[in-house]
């Protein structure tokens, strides 16, 4: 593309120098250049000028008001699952807010969730076992080829609405419970001395990050090699837990129980968002799948031959020479694919759970009757998310691109 | 020297058949599936799991299924009741458009066979001009002759068009009509002109970044605030010009990619034999990005088509709003939600799983780089 900008330019100025003046001015491609762009400039101004007098034309014909003093309005409906305390009498703004921050955690589950998928199953592709080769493809070729809707219908309504009720609960130790209203998870509910051990966790999250630079900082001087990954295991657990054992275990843990007709107590995933978080999950693991084969497959063979005759062992040879070449190709699929699994959330407004667009451009938008405002608030926050997942992961992929000496 | 006398001729051994642990079906075996013991263990245990899974979901799919019979109470078996699927399969195609008049949609079925057939088989030099006239003229003829109101036919208003043949129409409508813009947008993008170029990522970043459902939103509910006051525009048409929008976007950027896969070359030679700018992006550019873009314009296409399940949540009766007004029916309350979502599954699957299939079988016979 650079090229082709220089030699149309290059054309350009060579027809400007030459000063043809038997060429007629409307054939010269500046003028044609300008020209053209006032035409759209004109074209486009009428345009949005016509939409936005006709909008103001409807808007007063229809009595509909402009502007949003309606997101200081108290909102006078209920949401069904909120991340913060929010009652019927808030505003919409703070609806917004409580909508915004359950597109945050559905998203957040499913990329965590879709990524995992993906790579169990992307990675799977290459198995020595044929089985497990065709249960990758299977997998692949299935939960991409079905609309993401129709997989989030099945879910809701074919799987989590066929669970027995509360009474006949299925459940994993007396501590987890899923029934037809949800999934019950004891919760840990600190007392004072608690800190101690969040403490002793940041810690040792902080010492992962020193120990690497040490690690190879001593690999590069005397060609050593020291085991971080496990260490770090054992710091994240271990750290901790020591912190507990010698605090006295300052926490409780509340148990959901069976009240009435259902449980109460401890954290409650309603299942709306098991069946957005799944499908999501599902459906987007199953492009990442096919991301990571495309990156793996990318790479030469030379490259594993090479790698084995130096000796390497077949664990390192991935580790250290497919993954960190394949991430190059991974990650800008990635970035697309968790930008899409961000815009996809939105249909949560086909089986009601509260993510941001549904409260938003689904109810306050039918309370208000203020629909640009609305769509559009709703509209920059998606951009923006996705704006940030950009970011984040252009940086990823400067860290893991090509670094030539 | 040639020794005299009788020549001792070489009389080699048979062959030996090689070990068995290296060719033939033990080996493969050896080799795929119990390569270890780990792995022999995952393979018995996969097969346990198809042996213990499969027996029953084919009993209940297919020998202990009803398949005879008009209502529910036909349905007698264990199995699955396919007799539901039966009965509602004319919704599930074609919505609640009127019986008699169902021909029209086959019509359009016929007539969008023959023009991908044509496509394909006509003589070359005119090849590419009538297909291109026939797909875009496509999506017009289609929209006359499904709602009618000309030469006798009866005019079928848009909200009794549904069903599968909906959900067909519209991506087919859209992606069609989107062409031309698209390529517009692209060119715009690759333009020397600044404001031509800011006006296009604009829009091409806009119908990519939002998702697809605020702008059928858009196109619901906003949309009409637009329109001067008193023109009433049907919803199904608002819906198709934000499709349009929004599939522009999307093959815009299919189409940057098959203008810079474009050798330079190929400009600078349309340059040097003194072609005009448009005979050279037409004649010279424009067939080889088709050529390049084919299969990413498919992957869209299925995008697109699965996209078009989401009409439902603006209650456009497509084929899953069908399925969900088929299981809220009354007279079907036997809870048949497996059935119809795996119909619908299946229908959805075969399509999209078909057209990437076709996807990777024109990649390789438009791959003429390579033939000589």
């Amino acid at each position: 593309m650079f090229k082709q900008k220089t030699i149309e330019e290059a054309k350009a100025s060579a027809r400007r120098s030459s000063g043809n003046s038997s060429a007629a001015f409307y054939n010269n491609p500046n003028v044609r250049a300008i020209f053209y762009q006032i035409l759209l400039v004109f074209g486009l101004g009428y345009f949005f000028y016509s939409i936005i007098s006709n909008v103001l034309a409807n808007m007063e014909a229809t009595g509909i008001k402009t502007g949003f003093s309606f997101l200081g309005a108290s909102a006078g409906y209920d949401v069904l699952m909120t991340l913060i305390s929010f009652e019927s009498t808030d505003t919409y703004g703070k609806i917004f807010i409580v909508g915004f921050l359950n597109t945050l955690l559905v998203s957040a589950i499913g990329i965590v969730f879709a990524t995992i998928l993906g790579f169990i199953f992307g990675v799977a592709a290459f198995s020595q076992n044929l089985l497990i080769r065709k249960a990758a493809l299977v997998y692949v070729e299935i939960f991409r080829n079905i609309p993401l809707l129709l997989q989030v219908f099945f879910w809701y309504f074919a799987v989590l609405s066929a669970l027995p009720g509360a009474r006949q609960s299925l459940s994993l130790g007396e501590a987890i419970f899923l029934n037809v209203r949800g999934l019950y998870l004891p919760k840990m509910v600190g007392s004072d001395l608690f800190w101690v051990a969040e403490a002793a966790l940041g810690l040792a999250i902080v010492g992962i990050f020193v120990l690497r630079r040490w690690a190879k900082t001593r690999q590069d001087e005397t060609g050593q090699q020291f085991p971080v990954l496990n260490t770090s295991i054992a710091m994240v657990i271990g750290l901790p837990l020591l912190a507990l054992i010698v605090t006295g275990f300052p926490f409780t843990m509340e148990y959901p129980a069976l009240k009435g007709f259902n449980y109460f107590g401890g954290i409650t995933v309603i299942p709306e968002l098991m069946a957005l978080a799944i499908a999501l999950s599902v459906y987007t693991g199953a492009f990442i799948a096919e991301a990571v084969r495309a990156g793996v497959q990318a790479i030469p063979h030379g490259q594993t031959e090479a790698a084995r005759s130096i000796g390497l062992k077949e664990k390192k040879i991935m580790q250290l020479i497919i993954v960190p070449q394949a991430m190059r190709v991974i990650v800008p699929l990635l970035n697309s694919e968790y930008q899409s699994l961000v815009k996809n959330s939105t249909l949560a407004a086909a089986i009601g759970y509260p993510d941001l667009f549904n409260v938003f451009v689904g109810t306050a938008l039918n309370q208000t009757g203020q629909a640009i405002e609305t769509i559009f608030m709703t509209i920059i926050v998606y951009f923006v998310v996705n704006m940030v997942i950009s970011f984040l992961m252009n940086r990823f992929n400067n860290a893991v691109a090509l670094v030539s000496r | 020297m040639k020794p005299s006398g009788p020549i001792d001729t070489f009389q080699p051994i048979a062959d030996r058949p090689a070990p068995v642990q290296t060719v033939g079906p033990v080996a493969w075996m050896r080799e795929n599936l119990f390569s270890g013991i780990g792995n022999s263990l995952v393979t018995l245990g996969i097969i346990a799991f198809l042996v213990y899974y499969i027996p029953p979901i084919l009993d209940w799919a297919f020998f202990s299924a009803n398949w005879s019979g008009t209502t529910e109470d036909a349905c007698v078996k264990d199995g699955a009741c396919w007799v539901f699927i039966n009965a509602w399969s004319y919704q599930f195609f074609y919505g609640t458009y009127p019986l008699e008049e169902v021909w029209r949609i086959n019509l359009m079925l016929v007539l969008l066979l023959i023009v991908i057939a044509m496509s394909f088989t006509l003589p070359k030099h005119y090849r590419m001009k009538a297909s291109i006239a026939a797909w875009l003229a496509l999506p017009l003829v289609g929209m006359a002759i499904l709602y009618g109101g000309w030469g006798g036919l009866e005019v079928v208003s848009t909200d009794l068009w549904g069903g599968f043949t909906l959900n067909v129409f519209m991506a087919a409508a859209s992606i069609i009509v989107a062409f031309p813009f698209s390529f517009l947008w692209a060119l715009g993008r690759r333009s020397q002109m600044p404001f031509i170029r800011s006006v296009s990522v604009i829009f091409i970043e806009f119908f990519r970044g939002v998702p697809v459902l605020s702008l059928f939103f858009m196109g619901s509910v906003m949309l009409p605030l637009f329109f001067a006051e008193g023109t009433n525009v049907d919803k199904l048409i608002r819906v198709w010009l934000v499709l349009i929008f929004f599939m522009s976007g999307y093959m815009a950027e299919v189409f940057r990619g098959g203008f810079a896969a474009v050798p330079s070359g190929q400009y600078e030679a349309a340059d040097s034999v003194g072609l005009s700018y448009w005979q050279k992006i037409l004649l010279i550019i424009l067939p080889q990005v088709i050529k390049i873009s084919m299969p990413n314009i498919l992957a869209t296409f299925v995008m697109l088509f699965k996209n078009t399940t989401f009409l439902l949540i603006i209650g456009i009766p497509e084929v899953v709003q069908t399925l969900q007004t088929a299981l809220a029916n009354s007279y079907w309350l036997g809870g048949h939600a497996l059935e119809g979502y795996l119909f619908v599954f299946l229908v959805f699957w075969a399509s999209c799983f078909g057209m990437s299939v076709l996807s990777r079988r024109i990649e390789r016979t438009l791959n003429t780089d390579k033939r000589d």
